[in-house]
């Protein structure tokens, strides 16, 4: 049972980002359901939204939240927009926000399987196996790094199953994606979101 | 040059002490470039105001400055890091690239975010509003895009923060691109800084600039980034560069092309040596005397001084060109000075009135010239003398000169073309199309056109303040102008509404009065109030309860905060946009609203207007129109005075009306003629052109003296068409120079003095030409009263004089026998006219030492002359010459029609000396 045991980790080793990244990818334009847990020293417990992530190419990425209240946030190149029900839009560039960037190079190059373009802005880790991986992206660039210490993204085979912002102070931001999304209860602390996304049912 | 020893010591002695003084001026002396010495002195308070102020206000020391050459992500990253650099740079109070984030705001000014933001104006933080702000907060941190809010919520829920650093960026803010500003079509970055020194001061702006290229190469790293900069400061820089390096090139071209004149002229290097003595004397005590009286001197006053000095280089020229074998030096100088010191003294008393011109970069121009010229006349007169050896060389006996003179003499004399050409001219310029004088300060920027536009697009896309409108608001301190611009508010935000302007800015946007400070002050709830308002508010928020306790910390803080006043807000990093917007001036405070993109100007006005007596709209460019015409018409009225005062000095040195007349005719003539071709080309008359004008009714002045005062002496006029040539030639080389010149200062001198130099030579020769007519004859020859047959001089040379008369009809002619005249008596007339001829080939009167010998095959038409109606025209021409005879032939004719002619020999008492 052991030796059983230790053969996924012996190939943890083997397994290579480039090649995942390019299996993961899908055409564009693809859209997937999410339910993010953020989780903050600030909060008693964590903030649940629930909605739609849509991807229509490099550098395009809505984020619509329909529960528990409507936000749409569209990025478009370096301009990022939020409207919120009852708020007037705001509008600012991408650099003020390093989670928000992390979000989006960190989805296209999954959606699109362009793995220089994610190179550029992260060092690219993989770890797992083909059936349960996790890839490491942490921030090339120091200042991002104080906010956005890591982003992780775990799932099995060729789909991602969460798309975690780890932040420098403790607090995350957990994506569930697609099918995971529905077995996400409130109470969910963050180790028992880690296992969910390292496939617990799977 | 003499060799003898005491000429070349005097001549050491002079070296030595023009190096010694050059020594002390070199020391002594700081050359200034602060422009406004060139601007007039203001007398209204908008003048002050615009030269105090606006001269050192907020859009002067503004530089806009433009990257490109890269990609955008990358010229992004070259602009954050140039601001970074000069950040704490000493010459810059000011850069900013647009980038603001939350950790920008200066500590210092943190606690006081409750009383500067507006938010204290319309809510309170009851449980209600704390509620809703919490929520928003929560789904902030729920979202990835408002999550960079984190660290800063437990401080400052309400976001006050944010809302400051907003309020503080400019109305009218560029195109963002990487959070900084980019140009409107995302490919230039673009960068605003404010200079320590204003735009006044070129050798500071230079240093700025500097700076900034050095801050860019680090920053840029070897990437091919381009920067372009461009403001006040930067065009200041660029005309002193482009004014000093032409007035530099063309003076060298002047110097080298002197010396070759003075050597054609004067084949002799001992020449250029003496010419160029007093003219170096006359520098130095110049710039000394500036320097021990105004302690600087500006740039412009050297480069405009050293040009009219070269109205001195004219004395010693007119010493060199009267030498002549037969005279001392000595004597020669004695005899040109009356005419070389009225010279002087008419030109140095023009110059004197630009003491009071109320420029004072105008009365340095005047010490230094008057000085200089006093100077350069009194070492001609003095200090040349005894160096100059005797020489053979007399331009007197110059054969070419002589022909030249003859062609000149030969021209007709027109008295009324004088009129003719006075009435044109002032036709002309009465006509002419474009306004007389030139009042756009603007105008006289040697900045080429491209840079002006592209300055101008830059400044609009960065939203820089307008140069040319501002609101100043007069308060007794600054807090009552605090106060009086939050008044002022609604109106200003309607005209944004209305489109009438793009944005503004004033020193209330930064700090607000403390009556509103005091106010959010007393609306801010107290410890307990504010912690139940709190814990309610958190009810149905996931936050913690314990989280905000460093935002109630900071409001307790906040209530008991004195408020904030502009002082303190100087030594902040906003104290650069503090110090343009508001100052202290004599117990006064001014307060200055800046616009950016105004559209509509009328309505600026009108606010100002309802807005009362202490709300002014100052229009700088009306304002600087208003200040040069007020001191052109000053100058104008002291010109008048100074022309007075000339005409009074040449009358009194002349004393005679129509030696006055020739002297001043060419002068006021070439003056309106210059006028009218400048005005018929188009061209608005500035400072300059009149300054030029002056210096070259100076030069015609020169002339026109020196013509008159040869008057008969035949070799005189010779030497003193040499002098005049030499001299005009030197001054047309300098000025016409300048002429090519693309700094409108310099074009405008060049042009005018070299028009001034050609027509007041022309005219001089003209119309100073001694009127033959009134050359008395009976000064000329022993036949005195009415047995001075003759009456005036048609024209005469070497060989031949023409003489006209009608005393034949006279009844007082003595040779007349009953009232009849026998032809015989034309011998008479020929003797007569030979005589007059010997007198004035000998060039004094009374020296005809000859006799009538002989005379022989004379001829007459007709018995009786008496009845001829016309003038008789009498001519004698010298055949044959030796050293103690001369053999005439004469003529008499009327009206073409030969009456007499014969031979005569003339025996000389003495011999005459050839």
């Amino acid at each position: 049972m052991p030796a059983v045991l230790l053969w996924p980790t012996t190939l943890a080793a083997a397994i290579d980002p480039d090649a995942l990244i390019a299996r993961l990818a899908r055409p564009a334009p693809a859209s997937i359901a999410f339910k993010e847990v953020r989780v903050s020293p600030l909060l008693r417990e964590p903030l649940v939204v629930a909605g739609q992530l849509e991807f229509s190419g490099p550098s395009s990425l809505d984020r619509h939240v329909r529960e528990p209240y409507r936000e749409d946030t569209s990025i478009r190149g370096e301009s990022v927009r939020v409207e919120r029900e009852g708020e007037q839009p705001r509008s600012f560039a991408l650099k003020r926000a390093p989670e928000l960037r992390g979000l989006l190079t960190g989805f296209s190059a999954l959606l699109s399987g362009d793995v220089p373009a994610l190179k550029r802005s992260f060092d690219v880790q993989a770890q797992g196996s083909e059936e349960s991986w996790t890839l490491l992206l942490v921030p090339l660039d120091t200042r991002a790094r104080r906010r956005l210490q890591k982003i992780e993204i775990t799932g099995h085979d060729s789909t991602p199953r969460c798309f975690s912002l780890l932040n420098a102070d403790g607090g995350a931001s957990v994506m569930i994606l697609g099918d995971a999304a529905g077995e996400v209860a409130r109470s969910d602390t963050l180790e028992s979101l880690k296992e969910l996304c390292q496939g617990r049912g799977a | 040059m003499k060799r003898t020893p005491q000429a070349l010591l005097l001549l050491a002695a002079w070296v030595v002490a023009l190096a010694i003084l050059g020594w002390f001026v070199q020391r002594q002396l700081v050359v200034g470039a602060d422009l406004r010495l060139f601007l007039p002195s203001p007398t209204t308070p908008e003048q002050r105001l615009l030269l105090e102020e606006v001269g050192e206000g907020p859009a002067s020391r503004v530089l806009a400055i433009a990257l490109d050459g890269a990609p955008p992500e990358q010229l992004a990253d070259v602009s954050r890091e140039l601001v970074a650099t000069l950040q704490d740079s000493r010459e810059f109070r000011l850069i900013t690239n647009g980038e603001f984030a939350l950790d920008s705001v200066p500590d210092e000014l943190l606690p006081y975010r409750f009383l500067l933001s507006p938010t204290l104006d319309t809510q309170r933080f009851d449980a209600q509003y704390l509620h809703a702000e919490l929520l928003a907060r929560a789904r902030d941190l729920a979202s990835p895009a408002g999550s960079f809010l984190e660290p800063w919520l437990p401080r400052d829920p309400t976001l006050e923060m944010l809302k400051l650093l907003q309020g503080w960026q400019p109305m009218q803010e560029p195109r963002r691109e990487y959070d900084v500003w980019f140009d409107r079509s995302g490919h230039r970055a673009l960068l605003l800084a404010a200079t320590e020194a204003p735009a006044f001061d070129p050798d500071r702006q230079r240093a700025a600039l500097a700076e900034l290229q050095r801050a860019l190469a680090s920053a840029a790293a070897g990437a091919p980034v381009k920067m372009a900069v461009s403001g006040a400061g930067k065009f200041s820089v660029l005309m002193e560069e482009r004014t000093r390096g032409q007035a530099q090139a063309f003076g060298t071209a002047a110097t080298v092309g002197m010396i070759l004149l003075l050597l054609i002229a004067y084949r002799r290097i001992g020449s250029i040596v003496l010419s160029i003595l007093p003219l170096a004397s006359a520098g130095l005590v110049g710039l000394a005397v500036v320097s021990a009286l105004f302690g600087t001197v500006h740039g412009i006053t050297l480069a405009f001084g050293f040009t009219l000095i070269g109205v001195a280089q004219d004395y010693p020229l007119h010493l060199l060109s009267h030498r002549r074998p037969d005279e001392e030096p000595a004597a020669i100088a004695r005899h040109l000075w009356p005419t070389l010191a009225t010279g002087v003294a008419s030109t140095c008393i023009a110059y004197f009135t630009f003491l009071f011109s109320g420029v004072i970069g105008l009365a340095q121009l005047a010490c230094f010239t008057v000085a200089g010229l006093a100077v350069a006349g009194l070492t001609t007169r003095f200090g040349l003398p005894p160096l100059m050896a005797r020489v053979a060389q007399d331009f007197g006996a110059s054969r070419f000169l002589d022909r030249l003179w003859n062609r000149i003499e030969a021209l007709p004399r027109m008295r009324w073309i004088a009129a003719v050409i006075a009435v044109v001219a002032l036709a002309v310029i009465a006509l002419a199309p474009r306004q007389f004088w030139e009042n756009d300060l603007a105008r006289l920027t040697p900045v080429p056109e491209d840079l002006l536009l592209q300055d101008q697009r830059l400044r609009g896309e960065l939203g820089t303040p307008d140069v040319r409108y501002l609101l100043v608001v007069d308060a007794a301190n600054s807090d009552a102008a605090l106060g009086r611009l939050e008044a002022l508010e609604p109106g200003l935000r309607e005209l944004i509404e209305r489109r009438a302007i793009g944005g503004y800015d004033h020193a209330a946007r930064y700090v607000p009065s403390a009556a509103s400070q005091l106010r959010r002050q007393q609306r801010l709830p107290d410890l307990d109030t504010l912690r139940s308002a709190l814990r309610e508010a958190l009810v149905g928020t996931p936050f913690r309860p314990d989280v905000f306790e460093p935002f109630v910390q900071d409001v307790e803080r906040a209530r008991t905060l004195p408020p904030l006043s502009i002082e303190s807000m100087r030594k902040s990093s906003l104290g650069a946009s503090m110090d343009m917007l508001i100052s202290q001036r004599r117990e006064r405070t001014n307060a200055l609203i800046t616009f950016s993109g105004v559209q509509d100007v009328a309505a600026l006005r009108a606010l100002a207007a309802a807005a009362g007596s202490d709300v002014r709209l100052l229009d700088t460019k009306g304002e600087s129109e208003a200040l040069v015409a007020a001191q052109r018409s000053r100058m104008l009225w002291t010109l008048a005075v100074a022309s007075l005062l000339l005409i009074g000095v040449i009358a009194c040195a002349l004393r005679s009306r129509s030696r006055i007349y020739r002297v001043l005719a060419p002068m006021a003539l070439t003056t309106l003629i210059v006028l009218a071709v400048l005005r018929g080309s188009g061209v608005s008359l500035n400072l300059f052109h009149l300054i030029s004008l002056i210096l070259a009714a100076g030069l015609g002045l020169d002339y026109a003296l020196f013509f008159e005062h040869a008057s008969a002496d035949r070799a005189e006029q010779r030497r003193t068409l040499h002098a005049v040539l030499v001299c005009s030639l030197s001054t047309l080389m300098v000025f016409a120079l300048l002429m090519i010149s693309d700094v409108p200062v310099l074009r405008a001198i060049g042009v005018t003095v070299t028009l001034g130099v050609v027509f007041n030579f022309a005219l001089a020769l003209l119309l100073t030409r001694p009127e033959l007519r009134n050359v008395p004859i009976a000064s000329l020859i022993p036949h005195q009263g009415a047995m001075c047959l003759l009456e005036r001089i048609v024209e005469w040379d070497e060989r031949r004089v023409v003489l006209e008369t009608d005393s034949h009809r006279s009844s007082s002619n003595p040779l007349r026998v009953a009232d009849k005249l026998r032809a015989i008596h034309l011998c008479e007339y020929g003797a007569q006219a030979m005589a007059v001829h010997g007198a004035l080939l000998a060039g004094t009167p009374a020296a005809a030492d000859g006799m009538l010998v002989a005379m022989r095959s004379v001829t007459f038409a007709r018995d009786w002359i008496h009845d001829l109606p016309s003038s008789l025209r009498v001519e004698a021409e010298c055949l044959h010459t030796e050293a103690s005879s001369l053999q005439y032939s004469f003529r008499v004719t009327h009206r073409g029609e030969l009456l007499a002619e014969g031979r005569a020999a003339v025996m000389l008492q003495a011999p005459r000396t050839a």
